[in-house]
């Protein structure tokens, strides 16, 4: 690839004002059960790349499967590029040029690991689900591998290649009785061997119990109350309802959204803290660099309560007057890079899971994630397990129970950090702007937070 | 691809290729200006084979690799599901009365770039003159494809299509609060008209402007033709043959039961000019056509692909869709039509002395769909006050259950839209529905 991307960005070097080329070579395996059948077991392989080209602040971006001639992707992306008339011309922040090749290894490489191997495991996991109980009625046990060399160049004598493996397992189990239908899902990603996924019958069985409790569950009261988040959701909580607003191209050409979240502005409570890190090595979100050759880094977002940072790819930063934090992610070659999370997380504060309980007179214990969305100011996610929670106690399971608010009150009213910070790999991802799945973690301690609205029948 | 489908049928008993290569071209702007224009080129084709009765399932990008993809598509049907079809022989349409579809439009293949620029600067312009403070995101956006169908029995088909998009976003903040206001229109064909998208626009922003505070608890709402897949995507799900073969819908054994409200008819056609779900065939060969799925509150019909039709011993009714190239087929929708009522959205406002208009909603498709719960963050909504718009609600959430819910439709609009350029649906009016709101 090296010397393809070389020529072609050599033959139009008095072209435009940067340009860069991506190349994406992956092999995906998917093993799907529903039910007691396999349902789909399939392969595929994709190349394809893109070129993104800035001239005098328009960009020009192309997307292809075939390489034939990538000279003239490059002047068709200069030439829409061109037809972008600004009055205010965008700039890329400095980023040294780099050139490096990244090669994983892995510990039970998934690529050496047989189709049949793969199949067997998968099935072990579905009869699990499958016979754990009478009232289960159907599965889905969905195995993904993906292998992945992102290449990478730039007009600034960049050249990165990385291998990025992916792989995914997720076990949802529907139990029925009567007309009552309920289904509970557990997922694990991963960026390492295939023997994650060969420990993991414990999260089978877990999706196929909850299922069934759900059956017996009421579904939850509507209102306002304290609800403690466990990890899971506590980490889903950040990334969507906090997260999304810090990155940068939210707001850099939007002065109100820019001022509403003013960098030193009060957030939560001093024992609040939030950070993005890409660095932290082989987590879902993680890359050495990111897709515009920026090397990743750990970020705070929220200090001490304070609002303390947010996430920037080199155009939102020279836009900003702040540094790159290397954010700048695609979620494969159909896309350009923009503004995404990494590995983000609460850190740990000193209240024990019991104190956070403590003097709750009629709250929820909301566990897990069904899915959740933002819009700007406004979240809304389901846990996926329900507990009312009365005088201290945790109590009845509840069912359906979704909250919702807004991100600036609901952080404040953060009243309690627990200790006990646990990062998720889960075989979903993020989305945003048609980019989905983007692989992703997200992580935090038990949360109590205060005048959540609930909705429910 | 003959040549390559003779080659595959030296290893397995038959064969198809799927092939789709396209070109899709968004203009965007952003914060009201021209931000980038981007192009997809795209091709690829799927390899679906049955090998001793089992199928197997490749695909692949690019020019090369047909034997890696078939050596995968043979590998994979060692564990394949056991075919319970074969592949469809001569392919033409029978539809006396819809012997051809129109997908086609040459003018939107032609649609230069310079005229899709000119387009989003008249819709940003026209918003703008409403208020100059808003900000504005548009996408204005053409794509053709081709797709090309072959198998070892002799079926064969190709067609080519257009489609064109514009959609828009709004939006306001003042302090804390953001209003946020979407709406797209699509076509196959280069007759959208910008105007109507900006007029609803400018109405929504208008009857926005004051925030107005609401009681938690049961009241009528109506939903708009933008939010009424809340109450059909459960329905929509329950209805797809495969939950009904594997008897996770709620619908198993409901066929021809009357379940909702005589008001609720709805059916998937396919052969409806110019929406973007139709095609002469679906994505295995099989006649696209009208399917009744819900006649006057009665289940009528479920939808099938090949497999699952011959696994629940019926016919495929045209409804083997994929969603990509790296997909099988599977019971999909081409387009959704819901008949209209008879009462005009200003006539169910004036009927409701305190209830809510819900057009936009948070967390869509989240949360147990086939059981039928829904629950959502009302995003964008407004109240009703005696008979009138008072305002927009703020904090609001509504719940229930789809299932029961259009057990108690109190009427549906005369005026059905088309909704993502699928979808077709019109106001859907509930006696009463929960809504929570914050104290």
């Amino acid at each position: 690839m090296r010397e393809i991307f070389e020529k072609a960005l050599k033959n139009n070097k008095n072209n435009g004002d940067y340009i860069e080329i991506r190349a994406e070579k992956k092999e995906t395996t998917t093993i799907h059960f529903q039910g007691e059948k396999l349902e789909k077991i399939n392969y595929s392989q994709q190349t394809g790349g893109n070129v993104r080209a800035l001239v005098k602040g328009g960009w020009g971006f192309i997307s292809f499967n075939q390489f034939d001639d990538l000279e003239e992707k490059i002047r068709e992306a200069i030439e829409v590029a061109s037809l972008i008339e600004k009055e205010e011309v965008s700039k890329l922040a400095m980023s040294l040029p780099v050139v490096e090749i990244i090669n994983r290894e892995l510990d039970k490489d998934f690529r050496q690991v047989s189709l049949r191997e793969k199949k067997d495991l998968m099935e072990n996991y579905n009869n699990i689900i499958m016979k754990s109980n009478h009232l289960i009625q159907s599965s889905n046990v969905i195995y993904t591998d993906r292998f992945s060399t992102i290449y990478f160049a730039n007009s600034e004598g960049s050249y990165i290649e990385q291998e990025k493996p992916f792989l995914s397992a997720g076990f949802t189990a529907v139990a029925r009785e009567g007309d009552n239908v309920q289904m509970s899902s557990e997922s694990v990603g991963s960026t390492k061997g295939f023997a994650i996924m060969e420990r993991i019958s414990e999260k089978a069985q877990r999706a196929a119990s909850r299922a069934v409790n759900l059956l017996k569950a009421q579904p939850v009261e509507g209102g306002e109350y304290t609800v403690i988040l466990d990890q899971t959701l506590g980490g889903v909580f950040i990334h969507e309802a906090f997260g999304h607003l810090s990155e940068a191209d939210f707001l850099y050409e939007d002065e109100r959204m820019s001022g509403l979240m003013k960098l030193g502005k009060k957030f939560g409570s001093p024992q609040l803290n939030v950070v993005d890190d890409g660095s932290i090595p082989d987590l879902l979100g993680s890359a050495k660099y990111d897709d515009e050759g920026v090397r990743t880094k750990k970020n705070y977002l929220i200090k001490e309560g304070i609002l303390a940072g947010r996430l920037h790819s080199r155009e939102t930063a020279v836009k900003m007057g702040e540094e790159p934090t290397g954010n700048a992610r695609a979620l494969n070659y159909r896309f350009k890079p923009i503004v995404r999370m990494t590995n983000t997380y609460v850190e740990n504060g000193d209240t024990p899971f019991e104190d956070l309980l403590s003097g709750i007179k009629k709250g929820i214990y909301a566990r897990d994630c069904y899915g959740g969305m933002t819009t700007f100011e406004m979240f809304t996610f389901s846990a996926g397990e329900g507990f009312m929670i009365r005088y201290g106690k945790i109590a009845e399971p509840v069912k359906d129970v979704v909250l919702s608010g807004n991100l600036f009150t609901t952080l404040l009213n953060i009243e309690g950090v627990g200790n006990d910070l646990k990062m998720i790999e889960s075989g979903g991802g993020c989305g945003k702007a048609g980019q989905n799945p983007l692989p992703v973690s997200f992580g935090s301690p038990h949360l109590r937070i205060k005048k959540v609205v609930v909705g429910g029948r | 691809m003959e040549k390559l489908l003779k080659q595959a049928c030296e290893k397995v008993d038959s064969a198809e290729l799927f092939k789709v290569k396209s070109k899709t071209i968004p203009v965007n702007f952003e914060v009201n200006r021209l931000k980038s224009i981007d192009i997809s080129e795209s091709e690829g084709k799927a390899l679906r084979v049955i090998n001793k009765g089992r199928i197997g399932f490749s695909s692949s990008t690019g020019k090369d690799g047909f034997n890696l993809m078939l050596e995968k598509a043979v590998a994979t049907s060692e564990f394949g599901s056991t075919a319970s079809f074969d592949f469809p022989g001569e392919m033409k349409r029978e539809n006396k009365k819809k012997k051809n579809i129109a997908i086609y439009d040459e003018k939107a293949a032609d649609k230069s770039i310079e005229e899709m620029v000119k387009i989003g600067e008249g819709i940003i312009e026209r918003v703008k003159d409403f208020n100059r403070k808003l900000r504005c995101d548009v996408t204005i956006l053409k794509d053709y494809s081709e797709i090309e169908y072959l198998n070892s029995r002799g079926g064969n088909f190709s067609y080519h299509k257009t489609t064109i998009a514009y959609s828009v976003m709004a939006q306001q903040t003042e302090d804390q609060d953001m209003l946020m206001i979407y709406s797209s229109l699509e076509s196959g064909k280069d007759n959208l008209d910008a105007k109507e998208l900006t007029s609803e626009i400018i109405e929504n922003l208008e009857w926005g402007e004051k925030i107005v505070l609401v009681e938690s608890g049961k009241m009528p709402v109506i939903f708009t033709p933008k939010a009424a897949l809340v109450l059909i995507l459960s329905i929509i799900s329950g209805l797809n043959g495969k939950m009904i073969l594997k008897k996770i819908s709620p619908f198993t054994s409901q066929k021809n039961k009357k379940l909702w409200s005589d008001l609720l008819t709805f059916y998937s056609d396919g052969t409806i000019d110019f929406a973007l779900g139709s095609a002469p065939f679906d994505d295995e060969g099989i006649e696209m056509k009208r399917v009744p799925l819900v006649e006057k509150g009665e289940i009528k019909n479920f939808y099938y692909d090949l497999q699952t039709a011959g696994m629940a011993g019926v016919e495929s009714t045209g409804n083997g869709l994929r969603a990509g190239i790296q997909s099988e087929p599977v019971p999909g929708i081409s387009n959704l039509i819901m008949e209209e009522g008879k009462v005009s959205f200003k006539e169910m406002i004036k009927d409701i002395p305190e209830g809510i208009v819900i057009d936009q909603v948070l967390g869509l498709g989240q949360g147990n769909i086939i059981s039928g719960a829904f629950s959502n963050n009302v995003q964008l909504g407004y109240k009703i006050e005696k008979g009138k718009i008072a305002g927009r609600v703020k904090d609001v959430m509504i719940a229930g259950n789809a299932i029961e819910e259009l057990k108690n439709i109190a009427a549906l609009g005369n005026k059905a839209k088309w909704v993502e350029g699928k979808y077709k649906f019109p106001h859907i009016y509930l006696k009463s529905l929960s809504v929570s709101a914050k104290k």
